[in-house]
């Protein structure tokens, strides 16, 4: 299998190696499509490490995490959850938008978390001690923050902090050409689109542009698609349904690429 | 007869030497908010508003039918300062809609580009505009045809290409350039006089605000020296003197003064006392159980933002803590009464929203994952059996300040009965309520200003005081007071709000306007101000949340607050209702 592409952008994979080196839980926070789950991906690929993704939600139970007892037809067994089977077999567990996971189902990680390493599971009354492998990763992003959903301090406290941004131009251009195939000159040109859209502060568009929907512009142009178009269809559709952000972004896409009438 | 084919007249010849496009034209305000986004996106700064520009004067040469018909002298040309963008108020310099609407973009383009403090307009114009062509091809396009048709059509244009040093307007002013700032000569009114202040309010509620920025001169109309006039009408020689007497004046509003301001080359601010509204002012005996602002200490200093400077102020705004001595304890007025009890089936439904709690020897229902546990468990007789759930309430952990701006303005009629206060002072009660009937910790704050050496801070209800009968006898007791220096009464709400042990914090501000004062305080200074202290609480793990009742605040709030930290109510008299709603919805 080919290796996973992702460029790094500054220190971030020395920083992943050490803390899986010493056994350190990592927090990664960083705006919706800006390459979290990329980086953890290949990381896991670079290390030869399992990566168990977990998306978090509002009904997410300790239960989905640690695991639960199942009935078959010849009675009642016990199923790992993700953690726990990454807490066994090693492997990077990756808890993505852990702020949106209930608290008291974050508190199990605590004892993962710190120096002790053992997951206790109550049902079974077992305590795993955890693979020298393993590895906790969570994300978040900060922008979404609501009044009652902020991470608790103790569960942030434990953690390596890492920041992730918008990739720069130059990066996020070699990004595009490598996933989608298209020329240089487009490529910028689109890079140039995202730097002026993420220029539009959270009082104007809820989330900017992410390297993905880029990406996804760029494989449509690679098809054939016309540039106006899939800028339309990929970038501005997606980032907003309010009239006066549509016209300006329309606009914007019009400034740089020839708008085309046919669809 | 004669004036009114004089006025024909003038229409034919007007439009006749018009050369602009009228039923193709493009107004600003239909445009006005994607515009700001469109500045914004170019990179331009988020504090700067978007206003129509007046009309100025320019020498230049006209054509005979400009000449005849007396226009051709005044231009509305887009420039900016450090406050904000002004732009014509319509564009039509070209045949179709399209391009006349491109023009706009353009010109926000190139105000998002142009350096303002460079001398040379000419060059600094030509170096914006190729930047811009470079970059976009949509520019490219549009500039080509632009600038061949304005100077097909405008040939006075060519001057001012000859010549690259032109440094003042002087020649045919160009549609496609920014043009230098309109000065104004005029500094600050600082008024300084509470009489001034409060009549200026009294005439709020019958006001309309002049959109466009003018040029202004102030005149001191006191002098006497200044009192003789002399001059010479037709070879005639008279004399006038100037004596200070309102003539026209009375208490009737001017339907036609908006639009005469508007038609005004220049605008003479005068200067005179308040004797429109004839006043009393007098000492009363008070009795002794009437209300009573009891100052709590001397006031407190704390920091304002200069968004010029960049600095703190330090220790510059006074911050004066008042309690309401005397208030009447009353229970929640009747008309109230129906809708709380609406409001409380809503707060029943959120406590459906209860803590489980598993893994009980007893409760309410089984829960089938502990018991398949059980099942499952290799050694049953050891392990425990607890298949048991219950429910619990929620603590919510929350500890919330509301502090509601109480400036003037809000005496503002919504109906002939109602005022904003009337409705405000509705929803402090509606929501202390709310917030009592849920035991969330609460507190209730209200502040109003006078310039930054007075800006009052009225308790009414501290996070230690219970809620009752007393609580509602101060809101009952508000007053509206003078303006809102709104970053102020935000800091300090955020250091009280600080102080609380509860992991969730929440500042909800109501307030039905821009900050603003009789200082500096206003339009982008206080804007900038506010927007800091925003920042500060933020930064202190408090969630800001504020609910307005300007529909032309939008403008400025998620400028301010951030999209999704506020709220905007239509219609005041929603307000006691919404008001709990937002909360239920914020914390749930």
């Amino acid at each position: 299998m080919s290796k996973m592409y992702y460029l790094p952008q500054g220190n971030e994979v020395e920083l992943f190696k050490a803390a899986a080196g010493m056994n350190l839980p990592i927090l990664i926070k960083g705006p919706t499509g800006c390459g979290k789950t990329r980086f953890i991906e290949a990381m896991g690929e670079e290390l030869g490490r399992e990566v168990y993704t977990v998306v978090c939600h509002d009904d997410l139970s300790a239960a989905d995490l640690v695991g639960r007892h199942l009935i078959d037809e010849n009675g009642t067994y016990w199923q790992d959850g993700p953690l726990t089977k990454a807490v066994r077999n090693g492997g990077i567990c990756y808890l993505d938008e852990i702020i949106e996971a209930r608290k008291d189902t974050t508190v199990i990680l605590h004892s993962l978390a710190d120096y002790r390493r053992v997951l206790p599971i109550d049902r079974t009354g077992e305590v795993i001690e955890a693979h020298p492998d393993f590895m906790l990763v969570v994300s978040y992003n900060p922008g979404y923050q609501n009044v009652l959903k902020g991470m608790k301090p103790s569960t942030k406290q434990r953690f390596i902090s890492l920041s992730f941004d918008y990739p720069k131009a130059e990066i996020e251009t070699k990004v595009i050409l490598q996933e989608s195939g298209i020329d240089h000159e487009l490529a910028q040109k689109l890079v140039a689109i995202a730097g002026e859209i993420r220029q539009l502060s959270d009082s104007d568009i809820q989330e900017a542009v992410s390297t993905r929907l880029l990406i996804y512009a760029a494989k449509l142009i690679a098809k054939g698609f016309d540039p106006y178009q899939a800028c339309i269809h990929s970038i501005v559709e997606s980032l907003s349904d309010e009239e006066d952000v549509l016209e300006v972004l329309e606009k914007l896409i019009s400034l740089h690429f020839k708008k085309s009438l046919h669809v | 007869m004669d004036e009114k084919v004089g006025k024909f007249w003038d229409h034919y010849v007007t439009k006749k030497a018009s050369r602009l496009f009228k039923d193709e034209a493009v107004l600003f305000e239909s445009k006005a908010k994607a515009l700001k986004i469109f500045y914004h996106l170019l990179g331009g700064e988020q504090g700067k508003e978007l206003h129509i520009t007046d009309k100025r004067s320019i020498k230049t040469s006209r054509t005979l039918l400009e000449k005849f018909s007396g226009t051709g002298k005044t231009f509305f040309l887009a420039w900016q300062d450090e406050k904000g963008l002004y732009l014509p108020a319509s564009l039509a310099y070209f045949p179709s809609k399209a391009n006349n609407e491109m023009h706009y973009y353009w010109l926000i383009a190139m105000l998002s580009t142009v350096n303002i403090k460079s001398q040379n307009i000419s060059a600094e114009n030509s170096n914006a505009a190729n930047t811009l062509i470079k970059k976009y091809t949509g520019f490219k396009e549009f500039y080509t045809y632009a600038y061949s048709y304005l100077l097909n059509q405008y040939p006075e244009l060519s001057a001012n290409e000859a010549s690259i040093e032109v440094s003042s307007a002087d020649n045919y002013p160009n549609p496609l350039w920014i043009y230098p700032s309109l000065s104004s000569s005029n500094k600050l009114l600082d008024t300084g006089d509470e009489e001034e202040i409060l009549r200026q309010n009294d005439e709020q509620s019958k006001s309309e605000t002049l959109q466009m920025k003018k040029k202004s001169e102030q005149i001191d109309d006191k002098k006497e020296t200044d009192g003789l006039l002399l001059f010479l009408p037709e070879s005639i020689l008279s004399f006038m003197e100037q004596v200070r007497v309102d003539r026209q004046e009375n208490d009737s509003f001017d339907e036609d003064a908006l639009y005469n301001a508007e038609d005004l080359d220049e605008i003479t601010l005068g200067r005179k006392d308040a004797n429109l509204h004839a006043r009393i002012k007098m000492d009363l005996d008070i009795s002794a159980n009437s209300i009573e602002e009891y100052p709590l200490g001397k006031g407190h200093f704390i920091d304002e933002w200069d968004y010029k400077k960049e600095v703190y102020l330090k220790n510059y705004v006074c911050i004066r803590p008042f309690v309401s001595l005397h208030t009447e304890p009353i229970e929640l007025p009747k008309r109230l009464q129906k809708m709380m009890r609406r409001i409380q089936s809503e707060l029943d439904m959120m406590e459906l929203d209860r803590l489980k709690r598993d893994n009980l020897p007893y409760g309410d229902e089984i829960n089938i994952d502990t018991w398949i546990d059980y099942k499952g468990h290799q050694n049953r007789s050891n392990h425990p059996q607890r298949f048991f759930e219950t429910f619990e309430r929620k603590t919510r952990d929350m500890s919330t300040l509301i502090l509601a701006d109480v400036s003037l303005s809000t005496e503002a009629g919504i109906t002939q009965e109602l005022r904003v206060i009337d409705m405000i002072q509705d929803s402090l009660m509606v929501f202390s309520e709310s917030l009592h009937r849920l035991q969330d910790r609460f507190a209730i704050y209200t502040f109003s200003s006078i310039k930054n050496t007075k800006v009052n801070f009225h308790i009414i209800k501290n996070f230690k005081e219970k809620y009752s009968d007393v609580i509602r006898g101060r809101i009952h007791a508000i007053k509206p007071g003078y303006y809102t220096r709104l970053g102020a009464g935000i800091r300090e709400s955020a250091k009280i709000l600080e102080k609380q042990q509860s992991q969730n914090k929440l500042l909800l501000i109501l307030s039905d306007g821009k900050p603003n004062d009789v200082d500096r305080y206003d339009g982008r200074y206080g804007i900038e101000d506010t927007k800091k202290a925003i920042e500060e609480v933020k930064q202190k793990g408090i969630t800001p949340f504020c609910i307005t009742i300007d529909i032309d605040a939008k403008e400025y709030l998620p400028y301010l607050f951030g999209r999704n930290s506020y709220a905007v109510i239509r219609d005041a008299k929603k307000l006691p209702k919404v008001l709990p709603e937002i909360y239920m919805n914020l914390t749930k």
